[in-house]
């Protein structure tokens, strides 16, 4: 069978990134440009910012993805790109260069989904999972829980009513004055204090159903901040010890409450969130518990990436799923 | 020599065709639908309908700026992409340039203002009496009044001249410009308001016989404004 390489375009936030994939796994580049430095300063992203740096980097980016491949351009069978949801106007820069890109080259294209990527980072690194699953999806945007008994076939079992978990760690990060992305920078503070030695609630765990909210958690946080600043006791890495605590038993519990209610064989956790290593080990302790195989990407292929949207979009090739010239990109789903 | 010249800093999308010094093909569409949606099928449509393909162009030109940022980028992404895929070389020429070439050798000057929205406007007076547009003043953002009394104390210095305001601007601010100019003003007619394509492929024939190309992958928008959040960055600094 010939191999398909399939050219992946993404730029639905913060991230200018291209990758080339053979056959749906076989990673041969996976090229990503980060401009979390530019965007520091403001405290999070700043879209038309981001906009402009795509559009500065896109071609170098889609180049190098090319060279680290050893692929020529006229080697690309079909060209995938994010068009929703994101950013609009930086969805907009990956979407048109992509399109013209494939055009130019006589080749098909197709529009990805962001979100599905995530979720399909898992099968380029795992090929052996099965299906059905529960996928935790969590990210800057999205805290969501999907029962999956294909690709094609899906389900939200539940979703946050407010702030997304990856939205809840900026916040708080921010408010502590831990740097951005949020993220990383709780975790880092984190992993210097100590968990339990504060007490902050842990939202809608007692509830029987698979919907979140952290908005009143950060609420939390920042409340007990200002509180034990007044009195000067406040220690910033237990405070972000026990917010992180406190989101990752949520996430898990339910994650796995889901597995069990839908008798799902295995459990995946995507999405940017996923990185995080907290919630990596106390995922992995509950799987060995509950004897459930869980999945996650490696922390390359957490984060915003082009190299799981040509992955997917290998799929949508083989389908013959693809977009007309007039594809557009959408910010919601 | 066939260029593809495609403009979309403004509301408009539009796309021509030059062929040996004749235009073969222009579109223009400035109705609702966005430029995601209908540039790339127009591009496809002017080729088919000309019986060209991709492959038979000389070089691809698009407006570089200023405008619309996101119309500045969906242009200029697709530029790229088409020429990154092709090995055709790209030329780029500033929005108001392209503009003011709707009334080449006039004697009449080219008051090109787009409105860039925050009550300031794009600017730029240029001569075109020669034929190719020479700038009297910096293209630059500022209140429609700078403009005003910008170019009045340019009128003042050549004497004589009057002026053609060209552009979305000068519809918007219409009131304010007639009561400032009075007689030493015309606004353009409908069909010469708005930059168009065939201009922008005449411009860029010049450069493609000076072998005036742009580094495909490191050309940006020429924006003219800085972005909200860098303004007010700067003055909380």
């Amino acid at each position: 069978m010939k191999s398909i390489n399939i050219l992946g375009v993404e730029t639905s936030c913060d991230e200018t990134a291209a990758a080339v994939v053979r056959n749906g796994d076989e990673v041969l580049s996976n090229i990503i440009n980060s401009q979390i430095e530019v965007h520091q300063r403001y405290g999070g992203v700043v879209p038309e910012i981001a906009s402009r740096q795509h559009v500065e980097n896109i071609g170098a980016v889609v180049t190098e993805a090319l060279r680290a491949a050893a692929v020529s351009i006229q080697d690309i069978d079909a060209v995938a790109v994010t068009n929703r949801p994101g950013l609009i106007g930086a969805l907009l820069v990956g979407l048109s260069y992509a399109k013209a890109l494939a055009y130019a080259l006589n080749k098909p294209f197709m529009g990805i989904n962001h979100l599905e990527g995530h979720i399909y980072a898992n099968f380029i690194e795992h090929p052996s999972i099965t299906f059905p699953l529960i996928c935790l999806l969590v990210s800057g945007g999205h805290t969501s829980l999907i029962y999956m008994e294909d690709f094609q076939n899906t389900r939200l079992l539940g979703a946050t009513r407010d702030d997304a978990a990856g939205e809840a760690f900026d916040k708080v990060a921010r408010f502590l004055g831990l740097g951005y992305p949020g993220g990383p920078a709780v975790e880092k503070a984190a992993a210097q204090g100590k968990a339990g030695l504060y007490t902050l609630p842990r939202p809608y765990l007692d509830k029987n159903d698979f919907e979140f909210s952290f908005s009143g958690l950060k609420t939390a946080a920042m409340n007990m901040c200002n509180k034990l600043n007044k009195n000067g006791s406040l220690n910033v890495y237990d405070l972000a010890a026990e917010f992180q605590e406190a989101l990752v038993e949520v996430l898990v519990e339910k994650t796995f409450k889901a597995a069990r209610r839908f008798s799902a064989p295995n459990v995946l956790v995507a999405g940017g969130v996923a990185a995080n290593s907290r919630l990596r080990e106390m995922m992995r302790l509950k799987s060995k518990i509950s004897d459930i195989p869980l999945f996650f990407p490696s922390v390359k292929m957490c984060t915003d990436n082009a190299a799981m949207i040509a992955g997917l979009g290998y799929h949508h090739y083989k389908m013959k799923n693809f977009a007309k010239l007039d594809l557009n990109a959408y910010p919601g789903l | 020599m066939l260029i593809l010249a495609l403009e979309c800093s403004t509301s408009v999308a539009g796309v021509a065709l030059l062929k040996d010094g004749v235009i073969i093909k222009e579109i223009f569409s400035n109705y609702k639908k966005n430029h995601s949606e209908t540039l790339l099928p127009v591009i496809d449509r002017s080729l088919n309908e000309c019986q060209y393909v991709l492959q038979d162009l000389s070089a691809v030109a698009i407006t570089i700026g200023p405008g619309s940022f996101t119309g500045l980028r969906i242009g200029l992404a697709t530029a790229k992409g088409l020429c990154t895929a092709s090995g055709l070389p790209l030329i780029a020429i500033p929005t108001l340039e392209v503009l003011a070439h709707n009334i080449a050798y006039n004697s009449l000057w080219a008051g090109t203002i787009l409105d860039a929205r925050k009550n300031q406007v794009y600017m730029c007076v240029y001569d075109v009496s020669g034929g190719e547009p020479v700038p009297l003043a910096p293209v630059n953002a500022v209140a429609p009044e700078i403009f005003v009394a910008n170019t009045l104390e340019l009128l003042s210095i050549y004497g004589e001249h009057k002026i053609m305001l060209l552009g979305d601007g000068a519809i918007t601010y219409r009131k304010l410009f007639e009561s400032s100019f009075h007689q030493r003003m015309i606004i353009a007619p409908a069909h010469l308001l708005w930059p168009r394509a065939a201009a922008l492929a005449e411009l860029a024939s010049v450069k493609f016989t000076k072998n005036e190309f742009e580094n495909i992958d490191l050309l940006k928008p020429l924006y003219i404004r800085r972005s909200e959040a860098e303004i007010r960055w700067d003055e909380l600094k």
